[in-house]
Formats: C-alpha cells, sequence, structure tokens
C-alpha cells in the first residue's frame, strides 16, 4: 500500500497494477512530482514482482585500448587527439596483461582510432577469447560499431558476424546519450543519432547478440526528451528483446565546460530517474545504478529505488573517472557485496548474460517464479528472510551449491541433496494433470523415437520425468536441445517437439502452437503410468534448522495457502496481463494443483527417486542434450 | 505487535513507544519507514521548505582532557599542534565571518582545564558586544561540565552566568550515545548520560534552546539507540527546550576507535536512523540532516525521510576535517542542494526563525 502525497500518481500506480504500460503523459507526471518516496515505492514495487531481492554483480574489467579519438564530443573530456602527450595506445598484449583468471566479463570501449585496422579489432576479441576461454566479451559501442562499418567498407551484419565469430558475446549500451536531435546538434553533432544507434541494436538482437542501453542525462536535455528516449527504447524491446539491462548514467561535468565542475546531478534526479525508468522499462529485466558515477552511497539507496544491477567491479574507469567521478576507481568485490547486503538485498554474483553464479547473504528463501507458487507467497511474511526468484533450473543449480536455506525446490534437485535438507509438508503437486507442463509434439507421442526434442532451459525435474515417460516406459532414443522457449518465439518449428513448463506452459494455453498438433500434459502420463500424483517442486529446509523452526515455517506456509484460498482467489490483475489469461482462468489452474505432500506423494517421490538414479546412470542421455544459449 | 501496524499507529498521528520503536529500527524496509516519517514531517512543518543557517563552525582550542575514543581532533597540551585562540584573535574570526554574511557562529573546543571561566565569559560577552551580528552558539555540555570544574561553581550557576553575558542556545553536540554501557567504553571521562540530560535540563529551565545530537555506527546497539531517544524525548516532554534532533555517523578514521569498527555505517541505516527518529520524536519541532557526515547526496535523500533541516553551511570544520572527510559547502551551494532535493530554502537563525525564503525553479524543467 502506498499513500500517496501526490495524488496525480495514483492513476500511474493503478496502471503498474494492471500490467498497463506507462505512457509519455505518465511519464512527465513522474518528472514533475516531487512525492520521490510514492515513486520510489512504485519502483520497488516492480523491481520486487521482477527480480525478488536480487541485486546482481559481475566481477569484470573495463578496457578502454585508447584514447585517440578522430571525433571531439563536447561533454567527453576522455578522448585526445593523436599529437596530445597524454595520447595512448594498447597493444593486444598490453590488454591481455590487464585480464587475468578471476574474471567473468570484460567491457572494451574506447575512442575510434584514426588508424587502426580492422584485423586489430577482430584479433583482440580473438585473443582474449584464446587466453582467457572463460571470460565474456562485452565490447564495442555502436559508435564505434557504425565507425568501423564506414571506415572498413563493410556492412553492420557483416562487422557484428566477424566480431560474434571471433567471440564477442554483447554490445555495451553506450554512445545512445540522449535520443533528441536538439541535443545531438549541440552537443556531439558528429556522432550517430537515435535512429542509427536503434538501428545497429537491432540487427545485433537480429544476430543473437544482445545488448545493454543507457541514457545520459543531466546535461542540457528536457524531462521530455529522457522520457522519449525510454520510450524509444521500450519500443525497440518489445520487437526484438534483446536488451539485456537499462543504465542510466548521470552526467559528470568534470571540465566539459557545459556545466560547473561540482554541479552533479542531484541525489533526487539520481534517484527518480531510476525508478521512472525502471517503471516505463516494464518489459526491461534489469536497471543498474552505476556506483562509479552515483557514488556508492546513492548507488545503495537506488536499490530501494528500482536498481537491482550494481554493475561491476570495473577495473579502470577512464572516462567516469576524468571527467571527476568522486568514487575510487576499483572497489573490491566485497565491498560490493556489503553495499547490497546494507541495502537488504541479495548479492549475485553474474554473468554476462544475468546467470546467478553464487549468492552472498545469509537467510535466504528460494522461490519458483511461476504463478503456482502464488498460493505460498502471496500472503507470506518471512520477516528476515530474503527471497531469491528464479526458474526451478537456475534455482536449483543455486540450492546444490548450498546457497539457499529454505525454499521451494524442483524435486530433482531436492533428491541431490536429500542428505543436508528437510521435507517440509508443502510442495507443487499434479494430480491428473498439471496444465503447465506440456510436451507440444507434431507427431503423436508413439512416433516419437529418434526425434529431436527442444527442452525448456528452465526445467530440472520436468525434463528428467519427460525422460522417463519416453525412454523407460517407451524404449524411445531421443536427442534434446536445451532452448529458450516462448510462445511468442518462432524459431521451434525445425524441431520435433518441445517441453515447456511453468508460466511459460501457461501462454500456449490460449496461443497453441500450430504445427505442433499434440500436447501432452506430463502429469497425466505419470498419473495413467503409476496412479500416482507427480511432485514437481518441494518446500525443504537446511538441516541446520531446528525442529521448531520447520515447524514454524509449515505454520506459516498453512496459514498462507489457507488465507490464499479461504473464499474467492484473488489474483493480482498484474499478473493477469503477464500470463495472458484471464482470473478465472488462472484460479482453475491454481486449484487443479495440490499443494500439500501427504501418503501418496511420498510414495510417489519414493518411485521416482528410483526412476531418476536410472536415468542418471546412463551416460547417454546427458551426451544427448546439447545446451546452447 | 505487527511491524505494519505499529507504522499504520505513527501515521495516524498517536505516539509509539519504546518496544515498537525497536521494532522499527530492525524492520528492514526503508521505504516505509520513509513514508511515515515524511507524514510526521509534514505534520510538523507542513511546507515544502527546507531551512539552513549560514554558520560557520571553529574551534578555539584543540586541547582536552576527556580522551574520547571516537574523537580524531583533540590534542594533549604539549603536542606540537595543540593550540588556543585568544580571545581577540576569535573575535577577529568572528568578524571576518560577520562580513562574509555568517549569521551564527557554532563554537566547540575541547575541555582545557588550563582556562579560566573568565574566559568563556569574555568571549560571550565580547560576542554578543563587538560582533552583534553574530549569534553565538557556543559549548557543548563537556564543556560547560569543564568549567564547572574550573569554577567550582554548580553547572546551574555556570549557565546563568554565560545567560547574563548573552548565551540563549547551546548546540547539542557530546550526546553520542545517551547509554551508559556505551559511554563507558567511548568517553568515559564524559561521564554518565544523565550528566549532558542534567546540564541540558538546567539549560532549558533558563531559558536557553539547545539541539540534540546521536553519533552512531559504532559499537551501540539498537537498544543503545532507544535508550537514547527515550531519554530525549522525556526530557523534551518535560522542558520544550530542543529544537532539533541532528543524527549523525561515526567516521572511524584516524580514531581510536578504528581498530574496532571496520566499516562504516551505510547510507541506509543513516536514512533508517532518521526516518525512525523522526516518528519516535514526535515533540521535536525539527530534525536535521548531516550533508557535512553523510555526503551531500545522501543529505539531500534524508530530505525525503523525515528530515527538514539542512543544518548549516558551516565555513569551517576542523572537527570532521582531521578525520580526512573534508566536505566544505557554501551558502549558494546549500541552496542549490536543497533546491535538487525539490524543496524551497530557507535561511534561517538558530532559534529557527526564517530569514529569507529562496524559492526552487519551477518544476517540470530540467535541471
Ligand atoms: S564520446 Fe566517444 S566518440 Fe565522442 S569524443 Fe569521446 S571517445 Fe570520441
Ligand atoms: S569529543 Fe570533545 S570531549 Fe571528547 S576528546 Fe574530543 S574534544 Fe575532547
Amino acid at each position: 500500500m502506498i499513500h500517496f502525497r501526490d495524488k496525480n500518481l495514483i492513476p500511474i500506480w493503478e496502471k503498474l497494477q494492471s500490467g498497463i504500460e506507462l505512457t509519455f503523459e505518465d511519464g512527465i507526471t513522474l518528472y514533475g512530482s516531487n512525492d520521490i518516496l510514492s515513486i520510489g515505492k512504485m519502483a520497488h514495487w516492480l523491481q520486487r514482482e521482477k527480480v525478488g531481492d536480487a541485486v546482481f554483480f559481475v566481477v569484470n574489467q573495463k578496457i578502454e585500448p585508447t584514447n585517440i579519438c578522430v571525433l571531439s564530443c563536447k561533454f567527453c573530456d576522455f578522448a585526445v587527439k593523436k599529437t596530445s602527450p597524454e595520447a595512448y595506445e594498447m597493444t593486444i598484449e598490453e590488454i591481455l596483461s590487464k585480464l587475468n583468471d578471476e574474471l567473468m566479463e570484460v567491457h572494451i570501449t574506447g575512442g575510434l582510432h584514426p588508424d587502426w585496422e580492422w584485423d586489430y579489432y577482430v584479433g583482440m576479441v580473438k585473443e582474449i577469447k584464446k587466453h582467457f576461454p572463460k571470460i565474456d566479451v562485452k565490447a564495442f559501442t555502436a559508435v564505434e560499431i557504425d565507425f568501423f562499418s564506414k571506415k572498413f567498407k563493410k556492412s553492420i551484419e557483416d562487422i557484428l558476424l566477424e566480431l560474434k565469430e571471433a567471440g564477442l558475446r554483447t554490445l555495451p549500451g553506450g554512445g545512445a546519450e540522449i535520443f533528441s536531435e536538439r541535443v545531438r546538434r549541440s552537443l556531439f553533432n558528429q556522432k550517430i543519432g537515435a535512429k542509427r544507434w536503434l538501428e545497429i541494436h537491432k540487427i545485433a538482437h537480429s544476430l543473437g547478440i544482445k545488448s545493454n542501453a543507457t541514457m545520459l542525462y543531466g546535461h542540457v536535455e528536457t524531462f521530455e526528451e529522457r522520457v522519449n528516449h525510454l520510450l524509444k527504447l521500450r519500443d525497440l524491446q518489445k520487437e526484438t528483446n534483446g536488451f539485456l539491462s537499462f543504465i542510466p548514467l548521470a552526467f559528470q561535468p568534470g571540465d566539459t565546460g557545459i556545466k560547473m565542475r561540482n554541479q552533479f546531478t542531484s541525489a533526487i534526479d539520481d534517484l527518480r530517474t531510476i525508478a521512472i525508468s525502471r517503471l516505463i522499462l516494464n518489459n526491461f529485466d534489469h536497471i543498474k545504478a552505476y556506483w562509479i558515477m552515483l557514488t556508492e552511497e546513492l548507488a545503495a539507496v537506488a536499490l530501494n529505488f528500482g536498481a537491482n544491477d550494481l554493475d561491476g567491479t570495473v577495473g579502470g574507469e577512464r572516462i567516469a573517472h576524468d571527467a571527476g567521478a568522486i568514487t575510487p576507481m576499483q572497489l573490491a568485490k566485497n565491498k560490493l557485496i556489503n553495499i547490497i547486503n546494507d541495502a537488504n538485498k541479495i548479492p549475485v554474483e553474474r554473468d554476462i548474460y544475468y546467470r546467478p553464479l553464487k549468492l552472498y547473504s545469509e537467510k535466504i528463501v528460494g522461490k519458483v517464479s511461476y504463478i503456482n507458487t502464488l498460493p505460498f507467497f502471496q500472503n507470506l511474511n518471512f520477516n528476515n528472510y530474503k527471497i531469491f526468484t528464479a526458474p526451478p533450473r537456475q534455482l536449483g543449480f543455486l540450492f546444490k551449491e548450498g546457497f539457499i536455506d529454505a525454499g521451494i525446490i524442483s524435486l530433482v534437485d531436492y533428491l541431490e541433496k536429500e542428505s543436508d535438507y528437510r521435507l517440509l509438508k508443502y510442495g507443487i503437486v499434479g494430480n491428473k494433470n498439471v496444465k503447465s507442463v506440456i510436451l507440444y509434439s507434431k507427431v503423436p507421442l508413439e512416433q516419437l523415437n529418434k526425434k529431436c526434442i527442444a527442452v525448456s532451459d528452465e526445467t530440472s525435474t520436468s525434463f528428467r520425468l519427460m525422460q522417463a515417460i519416453l525412454e523407460l516406459k517407451q524404449g524411445f532414443d531421443l536427442n534434446y536441445i536445451r532452448e529458450k522457449i516462448s510462445y511468442r518465439k518462432t524459431n521451434l518449428s525445425h524441431f520435433d517437439a518441445f517441453l515447456t513448463i511453468g508460466d511459460d506452459a501457461l501462454k500456449f494455453m490460449n496461443n497453441k502452437p500450430e504445427q505442433f498438433k499434440y500436447h501432452y500434459d506430463l502429469a497425466q502420463l505419470w498419473y495413467e503410468w503409476k496412479s500416482l500424483p507427480f511432485v514437481f517442486a518441494v518446500w525443504t529446509v537446511k538441516n541446520t534448522l531446528s525442529e521448531s523452526q520447520c515447524e514454524e515455517i509449515n505454520q506459516l506456509l498453512e496459514n498462507s495457502l489457507k488465507k490464499f484460498f479461504d473464499g474467492k482467489i484473488e489474483i493480482e490483475k498484474f499478473h493477469l496481463s503477464n500470463l495472458k489469461l484471464s482470473s478465472g482462468e488462472i484460479a482453475d489452474y491454481l486449484n487443479n494443483l495440490t499443494y500439500r505432500i501427504g501418503v501418496d506423494e511420498i510414495k510417489s517421490i519414493n518411485i521416482f527417486r528410483e526412476i531418476y538414479d536410472q536415468l542418471k546412470m546412463s551416460n547417454k542421455n546427458i551426451m544427448n542434450l546439447i545446451e546452447r544459449f | 505487535m505487527d511491524t505494519k501496524d505499529i507504522l499504520r499507529k505513527a501515521f495516524d498521528g498517536e505516539r509509539i513507544n519504546e518496544q515498537e520503536c525497536l521494532q522499527l529500527l530492525s524492520y528492514n524496509d526503508l521505504l516505509e519507514l520513509g513514508e511515515v516519517a515524511n507524514e510526521v514531517r509534514f505534520r510538523h512543518n507542513p511546507y515544502e521548505v527546507v531551512t539552513f543557517v549560514v554558520d560557520s563552525n571553529p574551534n578555539y582550542t584543540n586541547v582536552c582532557n576527556v580522551d574520547c575514543t571516537f574523537c580524531a581532533f583533540y590534542r594533549k597540551k604539549d603536542d606540537p599542534d595543540a593550540y588556543t585562540y585568544s580571545i581577540d584573535e576569535l573575535i577577529k574570526k568572528f568578524k571576518e565571518s560577520a562580513n562574509r554574511g555568517i549569521t551564527t557562529i557554532l563554537l566547540q573546543g575541547g575541555v582545557n582545564p588550563d582556562l579560566p571561566f573568565e574566559y568563556y565569559l569574555e568571549l560571550v560577552e565580547k560576542t554578543r558586544k563587538e560582533v552583534p551580528e553574530i549569534h553565538p552558539h557556543f559549548f557543548t555540555t563537556s564543556e560547560i561540565i569543564g568549567m564547572s570544574e574550573v569554577s567550582g561553581l554548580s553547572i546551574r550557576e555556570v549557565l546563568i552566568k554565560l545567560k547574563e553575558v548573552g548565551l540563549n542556545t547551546i548546540p547539542g553536540g557530546g550526546a553520542e550515545i545517551l547509554s551508559d554501557r556505551v559511554r563507558k567504553k567511548i568517553s568515559k571521562k564524559k561521564g554518565p548520560s544523565s550528566s549532558w540530560l542534567d546540564v541540558m535540563r538546567e539549560a532549558h529551565l533558563l531559558g536557553y534552546k539547545t539541539t540534540a545530537t546521536m553519533m552512531f555506527g559504532h559499537i551501540e546497539t539498537n537498544e543503545d539507540i532507544i535508550i537514547h531517544l527515550s531519554s530525549i524525548r522525556k526530557l523534551q516532554d518535560e522542558t520544550k527546550g530542543f529544537t532539533a534532533f541532528i543524527p549523525w555517523s561515526f567516521k572511524p578514521e584516524n580514531t581510536p576507535l578504528e581498530k574496532h569498527i571496520k566499516t562504516y555505517s551505510s547510507p541506509y541505516r543513516y536514512l533508517q536512523i532518521i526516518a525512525v527518529s523522526r516518528i519516535f520524536l514526535d515533540n521535536f519541532p525539527h530534525i536535521q540532516a548531516s550533508w557535512f557526515s553523510e555526503g551531500k547526496k545522501i543529505g539531500q535523500v534524508a530530505l525525503h525521510f523525515g528530515a527538514d533541516d539542512f543544518g548549516g553551511t558551516l565555513e569551517e570544520e576542523n572537527v570532521h576535517a582531521a578525520a580526512n572527510f573534508i566536505n566544505r559547502s557554501t551558502k549558494d551551494e546549500v541552496i542549490e542542494l536543497i533546491h535538487g532535493a525539490g524543496f524551497d530554502a530557507a535561511q534561517r537563525d538558530t532559534l529557527y526563525n526564517i530569514l529569507k525564503v529562496y524559492h526552487k525553479k519551477p518544476v517540470a524543467q530540467s535541471t
């Protein structure tokens, strides 16, 4: 609940809760409001809906191969001309010498060098991948890509494909500045404008290269221009879904002459820009608080105003530093971890694609990010625990590493750690069917032998269940490929079948894929086979929790279930719009599941445990599963 | 009681008790706390105005015999960089300050046993006579206790004499944490918390106005903070003599406490303390954001978490400068910071009378 001081914000809040995207006018209303706490609360709400209490960071290093640039943008006090005594150029060896095995990501951007050859850039990426295969390369802003394309007379596609071939994973979001011709003409008239920037990112996305987006604010732009900037990004994201994160960058006046040296943006402008970005960019998963420019202190506060990413350890940050950023050059990983914990969030070390690698916090409750956990969580008040939300497989990975203290965990992941964890009385159970674990196939099930099946990259248990049915029961021999599966995606057509689970599966309910005429509910197949319900996930807690603590959690869960199913099921409109289902359809779905682990459920788990052990023994299955991202 | 119910109670204007306050101090939804604190703030000060005072904060001596473990400022009498200004030197400084438009001098020093009581009396008297533009906001409770010791007079007599020569406000420093458990460890010789409270009580009864401070982020627990807040709220119920509450976080560098305290108190904690104190101290007219110790950006944010005063422009700030934390500002910058936070800025005097309002630029325009 929010007590709005500024009543003009109420219609915006209503829209957000119904999952309706904000308009230009809403953006202006938000910027015109001094009710920063209400704006922050709305943004924090959306942030938590999206990622729970997670705040991501990456162990990374920034490399700027040269500061020599053919352009001279007004706000840039990084670039120099070749003849300047401050000019520098790094060799590939020098670049490699700045890297080490602890890094997960390298971020490369620099000046537009007048003489360097194309081979140098491609070679740079190749050599990094050769010497440090673990490091993901994020390199070259759209400005540099455009420059390469013109200088080396290659199409944008060719430039990007050659870089991708060499090992480039993503594009950084720089060079977007502010999408306004007016500002471009006055501050960086030689630089590419909005159209070209968006075009390059669109091409990158179409080639499977994800990217980030930025906005430089706090110079001469207006609020209208800021809001327009955000809307343009949202539009492209709708088309491509290729942006990983958005990074608002506060302008650093330094010696640029645009503002006085110490005229930094106000903290309130920083916070509301982060919050408003979170609210307008509803199709972006991650909003970054770039601590190097915000100061560590404000970045920490921003984690409650919509930001869920702190960038990384960064290393040498020349551009911002030369222009007077007041934070130290390198903040150790520990410092980031402290900042995030101080803000009551979970520090999550990630890779370039935001896959979580490690969590650094005590008292974490794992929550599968599907609507079917809502009956547990809608009314659950876990006082001092922090919630980590993820699809089952990711959650299972972290669970198996011991990062999760309690939570709802995919069955097979729990089975891997049975000796360290205790089973509670609750779980997610499909009785005679489940509706959200569906195998879509072009041919009848009986004809699937030797075929190739796409498997949702989110599943742990459902995949094993499918294997059990198709391989052990039917005796088939199959190939599997991990895929991101979404009802909007059309590139599933070259598979014979695909397995979709959770919210994605629900989205297919009213959008059945045409070519895949046959669909099979895996819980139903299990029931037909074993005459038992199937337990997809279980509530479990670390052994270190005492008997009475377990009982306390059991009680909390019982209460929230009772509250949820008591009377008419109330589902926030926000979820409806996400799932493209009516509230009645969701209620039916949730009512059809059961949430308690009884005698039959235990029996079913015991049978499945044996099957699972059998599956694990045959190496073949693992060989046949190709991981693709 | 559920924390949400406590917040609702405070939102509706009811007083919360110590136990409830303790619950708020361990509540982790910062924005919920801020929202309620902001409501309370606007109940006390209904305008979108933030006050500040144009002041300077010189120190007349750094010689001190109290040896607080958190203090990076004090020196022993024979240390090469020990200093004590003469009255004439100080008056000269004050005149310069007055010429620069400064209206308040917040003067504090070590507790220097070599200074006679007459020194203090003469200093106040001469300030009033020779620099009438300046309001003297002089001497913490530690110094007043020191005066009582050198003169053999009671606290009350010391305060009466100071009042006769023109002192009528006292800064609230030296409170640190008003919990005897903590004081024994960090400022043993300052005496128990009752000594700070007793001086303040006497002062209020004689008609002085004072502020109250709190220094947190060292070895205190939430319970200690509650004891502090509760003591000053009780005293305020009795006397109504406090104008504002000023919490600030401890900066460990260069202090003997450093080895016990590894990390800075987080900005998150600071905002939480600002909000909770605004909620709990329902009888305090103002809560002051301490931008000089927390940084300008966090100072601005604090204005949305319950603080309605931005403190002073602090032309000279030896105490913090000595801890490698130099953060100066000028009047123009302070006004700009307040405007940037979305408020009109109002210059005030030490007694919180408004002298001049500086309106912010209309919104809906980029900064
Ligand atoms: S901003 Fe980039 S393109 Fe512009 S001058 Fe600086 S380095 Fe060159
Ligand atoms: S804080 Fe004050 S009383 Fe304590 S040592 Fe420093 S100058 Fe002396």
